[in-house]
């Protein structure tokens, strides 16, 4: 799992502030509980981070967290009192929670952006989520797995589907840590992923695709309808299903290219690279860790995060999507 | 069988034939008639199926309209990115209760599909290749799904806004719950086939419950309904579980045989109707013949009583009494029969006697010709000698002594050749009756023939005997034996008068023996030999016909047989079996 607290936000640059207009300016004011909800649900509060001046105060695994102002604070005291947090909801619950003011901030997939009213605040922060296809023990034949990396289609999902969120990648990091991202290919060709599915036989062209996450549903959806077209015949099952193929994002959680493609290698399964020294270096450690087609990179997403019209202040996320909460306020109105 | 038993018998099978055809007949009409009830229910369920499907596409053609002039398909018409709206299809298919829904650009890609949301961009390019979707009915489709392929019927329609166009392409699928909305009536069902799969598919045949248990029965009929693109029938099942199905091909826009409409009509009322019958007709059967065996037994009774003493007459008829006669009870057939029965009894008696006075006329016609004949070619000699006796004494008198001499010892031979000829006459008339004992054949031949050995050298006759040793003696008279052996080897001598060679051979028979007496001689005819054992009856200048005639005698008495086998110019053969 990862932890958004976790990172040297020092070293950060101011987070990238994408608000709507309209994002009325009052004074700021202490008091007050921020309703935060979001998809994932730590198991433990020592994996899920605290966010900048606040202290976890309470800890029901699955369900909350809430996180109560420090007087102590090295910054000075937050304006909110508390931080209620709401785990596990989908992002479609999260959705309609924010339009039922039921919550002041959620998390925004893509077919939520696509409902957002006008006038809504929006942070989203620069691309810091891998999405890939993670291979399983059982594909062992390369062929199958370069097959599938040929034939997904990745500008229509993410035109479509992820309505042009963040970028098409065929590499692990995003190409604004790196600078080298655009030297993997990312293109389809349909024709040849065909000639390698004719030459593996008809049995090895069965395998099943889970999506780690359910929003993601529709691209596994899509991943299978164009697999279909390479004459592989993927199913989409469970994710405990223990499928062939993974759907998986995982958070980068570093700035820097050696530490950022250690971080995803663990995450995804991958041998950790030796220390790079250089662009050079790294590039080649990427190199390494995608011949093979173990993982296919798909896309890097930017985390992207609503507000209710209560909520002043800001921004809610850094670049690397970390929480701040210490420059909120909320506004109780009658 | 008696004519009696035969008339009971004829009734029983007259009133069981009678009743099995009425049966037939009744059941044909029946069945006739279930037939075309069946049929009719047929087509008020076709009609009735025409009917809902008409109905559900002019629904979904006004929805797909009503959809297509909505100001969102407009709005899609002309965005010039279209990808807000991937999940449109969804909403606007589930608020128009459509089960599939695309809305696609002009250009034939996918804007929007709620049945396949992934589908979005791929083209469907059979919606750009009519000009014209505005006026089309609903028509039948074949669609892909995720993960399945499911029948369905379709509409079309265009949103324009300016030079942008968006096809809406929706309907719903042919399910079960199509099937549910058909009301069948009782002992009726409907199944529809949607020819989904490349081959049958058992899963793909349903009822308003769902995929039918008995569909691999089925399979041959939607086959060929597939095959044929035509109406066909099928009956599955025997008995009361017996089912009709009438299956009718649903065709695409492209004419193809998109599903198949099964209608299924139970037989077990016909089955149950058929069976009642049959049951009522055993019964009338049963009774009916019980009934004709009743009354049968009463009128055969009289019918025969009549025809009964008829045969009995008839029997003592045959048995040799000719007299007998029947009582006339009645004036009808059967009276009439009697009486021409007693007229002709009456007749054969009259004629018997006409013709046993004819006979013995007859034979004593033959007899008094046999015998002035035999007698008189004795007497012609006996009258030249006497007539040469007086010649003599009066015109030589001294030569009448030598005359006398001659003339009396002419005379003593033809008196002793009259005597013979009358004892020959004798010992027909006086046949005595046979003394029997164990004979051996072989011994009885080989001494007969020793008797016969000068006359046959004399007459230039080559003898042989041919003796079986395996031969068993026989129960038989030994001296009527001899005469019937001398008698066949004389008659053989005389059929030989150019000499010859005479076979005279014995036959072990099992217990019996065979006698056969062979000669090289002139033969006889066909019918010489009919009427050779006919007494008085000879084919030579001399004889009294009598000789064969004993030798037929003496066989008869023996309870043998004797037949006679002869070829004109080569020989004959006379046979002999004793049992």
């Amino acid at each position: 799992m990862w932890s958004p607290w976790s990172v040297e936000t020092k070293r950060l640059a101011t987070a990238l502030l994408l608000t709507a207009a309209g994002f009325a300016a009052t004074r700021p004011h202490y008091g007050g509980t921020l309703r935060v909800e979001i998809r994932e649900s730590p198991p433990s509060p020592e994996v899920f981070g605290v966010p900048q001046g606040f202290v976890l105060t309470t800890w029901e695994a699955g369900k909350r967290a809430i996180f109560t102002a420090d007087d102590n604070a090295p910054g000075g005291r937050p304006f909110l009192d508390n931080v209620e947090v709401q785990l596990g909801r989908s992002l479609r619950d999260q959705s309609v929670d924010l339009e039922l003011g039921r919550a002041d901030v959620v998390e925004l997939g893509a077919t939520e952006l696509r409902r957002q009213a006008p006038g809504r605040h929006v942070w989203s922060s620069s691309p810091v989520r891998l999405m890939a296809l993670v291979f399983g023990p059982r594909i062992v034949d390369a062929r199958v797995r370069e097959a599938l990396a040929l034939a997904v289609d990745r500008n229509a999902i993410h035109s479509v589907l992820l309505q042009k969120q963040g970028e098409i990648s065929g590499a692990l990091l995003p190409q604004w840590i790196t600078g080298y991202a655009f030297l993997f290919s990312a293109a389809a060709d349909l024709a040849k992923a065909q000639a390698l599915v004719a030459a593996i036989s008809p049995a090895d062209r069965t395998l099943s695709l889970a999506a780690d996450d359910p929003a993601n549903r529709a691209i596994a959806d899509r991943i299978q309808l164009n697999a279909r077209d390479a004459h592989l015949n993927i199913s989409v099952v469970p994710p405990t299903a223990n499928p062939d193929v993974r759907l998986v994002e995982t958070r980068i959680a570093f700035a820097d290219a050696a530490h950022a493609l250690a971080g995803v290698a663990i995450a995804l399964g991958l041998n950790e690279p030796p220390p790079a020294r250089n662009p050079g270096e790294e590039y080649l450690a990427e190199r390494v860790l995608l011949d093979g087609f173990h993982v296919i990179p798909l896309f890097h997403l930017p985390e992207v995060y609503g507000a209710g019209a209560r909520v002043q202040g800001g921004p809610v996320i850094t670049q690397l999507g970390e929480w701040r909460f210490d420059s909120l306020w909320v506004e109780e109105r009658p | 069988m008696t004519f009696r038993t035969r008339l009971l018998l004829l009734f029983a099978v007259a009133v069981a034939a009678a009743v099995g055809v009425v049966e037939a007949i009744v059941s044909s009409r029946a069945r006739t008639a279930f037939e075309n009830m069946e049929a009719r229910r047929v087509n008020a369920i076709v009609a009735q199926f025409d009917k809902e499907f008409q109905r559900r596409g002019e629904e979904i053609v006004r929805t797909v309209e009503g959809i297509a002039e909505s100001p969102v398909a407009r709005e899609i018409a002309i965005t010039p990115d279209p990808s807000a709206y991937l999940t449109e299809a969804g909403t606007l298919a589930s608020t128009n209760r459509l089960d599939l829904l695309e809305l696609v650009a002009g250009d034939g890609a996918i804007v929007s599909s709620a049945q396949w949301q992934a589908r979005f961009g791929y083209k469907e390019d059979w919606l750009p290749a009519e000009p014209d979707w505005q006026s089309r009915p609903a028509f039948l489709k074949r669609e892909e799904l995720p993960d399945s392929v499911a029948l369905a019927l379709m509409a079309v329609r265009t949103a324009t806004a300016g030079d942008m166009k968006l096809y809406v392409a929706g309907g719903r699928i042919l399910d079960r719950e199509f099937i549910a909305s058909l009301v069948a009536p009782e002992g009726m069902r409907v199944l529809l086939y949607r020819n989904l799969a490349p081959a049958f598919s058992p899963a793909d045949l349903i009822d308003s419950q769902g995929p039918i248990a008995s569909a691999v029965l089925l399979r041959p009929l939607v086959e060929q309904v597939e095959k044929q693109a035509n109406e066909a029938v099928l009956t599955i099942g025997r008995g009361l579980s017996a089912e009709t199905f009438h299956a009718l091909p649903l065709k695409g826009s492209a004419n193809d045989v998109l599903g198949v409409l099964l209608v299924g009509n139970s037989r077990r009322d016909l089955v149950e109707l058929e069976r009642a019958m049959l049951w009522t007709a055993v019964i009338v059967a049963v009774t009916g013949i019980l009934m004709a065996i009743a009354l049968g037994w009463w009128a055969t009774a009289r019918v025969t009583r009549p025809v009964r003493r008829l045969a009995e007459s008839a029997g003592k008829v045959a048995a040799g009494n000719w007299g007998a006669t029947v009582e006339v009870s009645s004036k009808d057939e059967i009276g009439q029969l009697a009486g021409a029965f007693n007229r002709m009894t009456h007749q054969l008696v009259e004629q018997r006697e006409r013709l046993v006075q004819t006979e013995r006329v007859a034979a004593w016609r033959e007899l008094a010709r046999r015998l002035a004949h035999e007698l008189k070619n004795p007497l012609f000699p006996l009258q030249i000698t006497v007539e040469n006796m007086q010649r003599a004494r009066e015109n030589s008198p001294e030569q009448f002594d030598e005359v006398f001499r001659e003339g009396t010892s002419t005379l003593l031979a033809e008196l002793a050749n009259l005597k013979q000829i009358i004892g020959r006459f004798s010992d027909f008339a006086k046949m005595p009756a046979p003394e029997m004992q164990a004979v051996n054949l072989n011994v009885l031949v080989a001494e007969t023939m020793r008797l016969f050995e000068a006359q046959l050298a004399k007459a230039g006759i080559g003898a042989s005997a041919q003796l079986d040793p395996a031969l068993r003696p026989v129960h038989a008279d030994g001296e009527q034996m001899t005469r019937v052996l001398r008698n066949l080897i004389l008659n053989a001598v005389d059929a030989m008068p150019e000499g010859g060679a005479l076979t005279v051979r014995t036959v072990a028979m099992g217990s019996g023996a065979r006698l056969e007496v062979s000669d090289t001689g002139q033969g006889l005819t066909p019918e010489e030999c009919e009427r050779l054992f006919t007494p008085y009856y000879t084919t030579k200048t001399h004889g009294t016909g009598l000789g064969l005639a004993i030798v037929q005698s003496v066989v008869s008495d023996h309870k043998g047989r004797i037949s006679v086998e002869s070829e004109k110019g080569k020989g004959t053969t006379f046979r002999i079996d004793l049992g």
